[in-house]
């Protein structure tokens, strides 16, 4: 035990708990904390937006598995945090945020920079602190590293009084954290798993519907055996999208309203839905009461309230899916040695529809650049260990239908929240993460402009990501919407030109080098000489035709049943045995 | 519909209140009912909540009212019976 005051009580609790790295910005409330910052030996990476600090630390968090730590002061700094946290909890993301608060006597009393930001991020936060006794320092710290990483992983703030962090203190970091109230399940039960196993060997068209759970739970070897001892057909998720690799042959790719014409209607035609860490999302189910109306489902999860929540589970499995996985295994061996059904029919109906309905598009007519062909060759060129980060919209879609991910924790995006600005910030996050890895941010010209500013904080701290950005001059999703759904009113989705900003211009302003390429004959050259760039961070503008859409496609609140492969066409149902 | 009464047992720390209440409020579940009180113990207090909610609908309230941290102990009252039904998402933690 020693005497400190609560600034240094804070550094040595987040040294204690591991961190290595941290993303912030100070200002007066958090000032007393950068002191002890100054001489740590966490490494702080100084943001030009403290949104910025917080997808940095969601991009971190996705591809270590550790604790994505951001730091602001009060006020417009801990504001600035909101959207970022607000992203994570809806992408179950490890990530610790550090605020600064107004001193305590102060609290509640408009003072400068004052924001009620525990009041601000309760709704959607999956706890959080307000400590105005420096003495409560390292516990809170202790328990915020625990709830964020635990469980099922989210977003947890603690907000600090200035006079905690000015006060003196005791600095005791608890050995261990009970907390009455929160207690996740890791090993399921056996009633549950036995139960579920003998679903899985009465079962002739299951599929398992892989959500992000199994790449946080670090399950994916796991599920690689249990899938290849069933057998079933597989699809993961926007968020799943490395759980199991795109080469294998079970995999149908991902479902959902961008999905594949065999992921949907596996899911649509299945008799069992082997749910693994996934969430009966809307953009997965279309509309819920026409979802696979004939499948039992299993449902494996860490979250109680996510069993039941929009789809009623014939077997709950409550547990981590590291274990759950793991205990499927043996019951299925057993399940399977006294009834094995037989899935032919159902894996040819797949196949077939998976040969008959490839993802495909369009080559521009006017030699232009088609945007989905910039995307499959970045992902072909760099190869299966590359990270991508995507922004949100149609190139983000397009990352990853035309990117082929072997491996988990190299796909990330804005799944949940659907946040544009979220890729050159959790690329910069990834990049510190991941420091031999290639990471490529592949964004939009709408998403880029609203985080790009991270390019310098890239650019000043060797964290040379490499960023292409899809520009179609225009907010291409919305357009989109317009498109199909509007008559062609393209009200604000025009960006209006290609040149302004001038991207490549901007990138060399911000330190980084600047390329473009408006070519299909020029793609290769221009990603390789990209990739051959690192030490510094690369943009390309990539300049791509506008009016590409995004297919196949299930409209909002459609069934999936009605699921297109290009404007106003159906899949040949009738050509399909199904 | 008819009611159920929950009793929720909290922890005395600042903030539980406005937990719950936003809880509800963001889920879009209806409080008929709620009131606070100490119980024995001055770490903890009581919440007796009443809702107009049956089935799936009253146990998504008690599933989501369990992940809060600070919601420590959630029992179900029923009408006329000595024996309340306790809710008991978050088993033992199992290393
Ligand atoms: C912060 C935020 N504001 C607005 C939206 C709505 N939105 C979804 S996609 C999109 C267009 C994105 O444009 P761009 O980055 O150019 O991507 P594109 O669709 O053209 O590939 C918009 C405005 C959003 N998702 N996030
Ligand atoms: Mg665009």
């Amino acid at each position: 035990m020693s005497q400190m005051n609560g600034a240094s009580s804070l550094v040595a609790s987040l040294e204690a708990a591991g961190v290595d790295v941290m993303f912030g910005i100070p200002g007066g409330a958090i000032l007393p904390a950068y002191d002890p910052i100054f001489s740590s030996s966490i490494r702080h990476i100084l943001v030009r937006h403290e949104q910025g600090a917080g997808h940095a630390a969601t991009g971190y968090a996705q591809v270590t598995g550790r604790v994505g730590v951001c730091i602001a002061t009060s006020g417009p700094g801990a504001t600035n945090l909101v959207t970022p946290l607000a992203d994570a909890a809806m992408d179950s993301v490890p990530v610790v945020a550090i605020t600064g608060q107004v001193p305590s006597v102060a609290i509640g009393t408009d003072a400068f920079q004052e924001a009620d930001i525990r009041g601000i991020t309760m709704p959607f936060a999956k706890h959080n602190y307000l400590i105005t006794d420096p003495a409560d320092i390292p516990r809170a710290i202790a328990e915020a590293f625990h709830i964020a990483s635990t469980g099922r992983p989210g977003p947890v703030l603690v907000d600090i009084a200035k006079d905690a962090l000015q006060k003196m203190t005791e600095f005791k970091y608890p050995a261990s954290v009970s907390l009455k109230g929160y207690q996740p399940k890791l090993a399921p039960d056996a009633q549950s798993i036995t139960d579920a196993a003998d679903l899985i060997a009465q079962s002739s068209k299951p599929v398992f519907y892989v959500g992000g759970g199994v790449i946080k739970a670090n399950a994916s070897r796991e599920l690689m055996e249990l899938a290849q001892l069933l057998g079933a057909p597989v699809v993961t998720t926007l968020m799943a999208r490395g759980a199991f690799p795109d080469s294998h042959p079970l995999n149908l790719g991902m479902p959902g309203m961008h999905g594949t014409v065999a992921a949907v209607t596996a899911l649509q035609k299945s008799d069992l839905l082997i749910t693994l860490g996934a969430r009966f999302d809307d953009r997965v189910t279309g509309k819920l009461s026409s979802f696979a109306v004939h499948a039992k489902v299993i449902h494996a999860d860490v979250d109680p309230a996510e069993i039941g929540k929009n789809r009623f589970a014939d077997v709950a499995v409550l547990g981590d899916l590291k274990h759950t996985i793991a205990a499927l295994i043996p019951a299925v061996k057993v399940a399977l040695g006294k009834n094995r059904p037989d899935l032919t029919a159902w894996l040819r109906q797949m196949n077939s529809l998976k040969a008959t309905y490839p993802l495909g598009y369009d080559v521009p007519k006017d030699g232009s650049l088609a945007p989905q062909y910039v995307i499959e060759r970045l992902g072909k060129i760099s190869g299966p260990q590359t990270i991508f980060a995507a922004g949100v919209g149609q190139h983000q879609m397009w990352a990853s239908q035309f990117v082929s991910y072997e491996n988990p924790r190299t796909w990330l995006n804005s799944g949940g929240l659907g946040t544009m600005g979220y890729a050159v910030p959790a690329a910069m996050g990834a990049k510190v993460g991941a420091p031999d890895t290639t990471v490529w941010a592949i964004d939009g010209d709408g998403c880029f402009q609203m985080t790009n500013q991270e390019l310098t904080t890239c650019a000043l701290n060797n964290i040379p990501i490499k960023v292409a950005i899809i520009n179609n001059e225009s907010l291409g999703m919305v357009r989109q919407w317009q498109t199909l759904f509007y008559e062609g009113r393209y009200s604000n989705t025009s960006l209006e030109s290609k040149r302004i900003p001038n991207f490549p211009m901007l990138a060399e302003a911000m330190g980084c080098v600047g390329l473009s390429c408006d070519r299909p004959e020029d793609v290769d050259a221009t990603i390789e000489k990209a990739m051959s760039i690192n030490d510094q961070p690369v943009v390309v503008d990539f300049r791509v035709t506008r009016d590409a859409m995004v297919w196949p496609m299930v409209a909002a609140g459609a069934s999936n049943d009605d699921i297109l492969i290009a404007r106003e066409t159906a899949p040949d149902w009738d050509s399909q045995e199904l | 519909m008819a009611q159920h009464t929950l009793e929720v047992i909290v922890e005395n720390s600042p903030g539980v209140l406005a937990r719950v209440a936003g809880l509800f409020s963001r889920r879009a579940y209806n409080i008929e009912r709620l009131s606070v009180g100490p119980t024995d113990n001055p770490e903890t207090s009581k919440m007796d909540i009443v809702v107009n909610l049956e089935g799936h609908a009253l146990e998504q309230v008690i599933a989501q009212l369990d992940k809060l941290i600070n919601v420590i102990a959630i029992k179900e009252i029923v009408p006329n019976s000595a024996v309340p039904i306790v809710h008991d998402t978050q088993p033992d933690y199992q290393n």
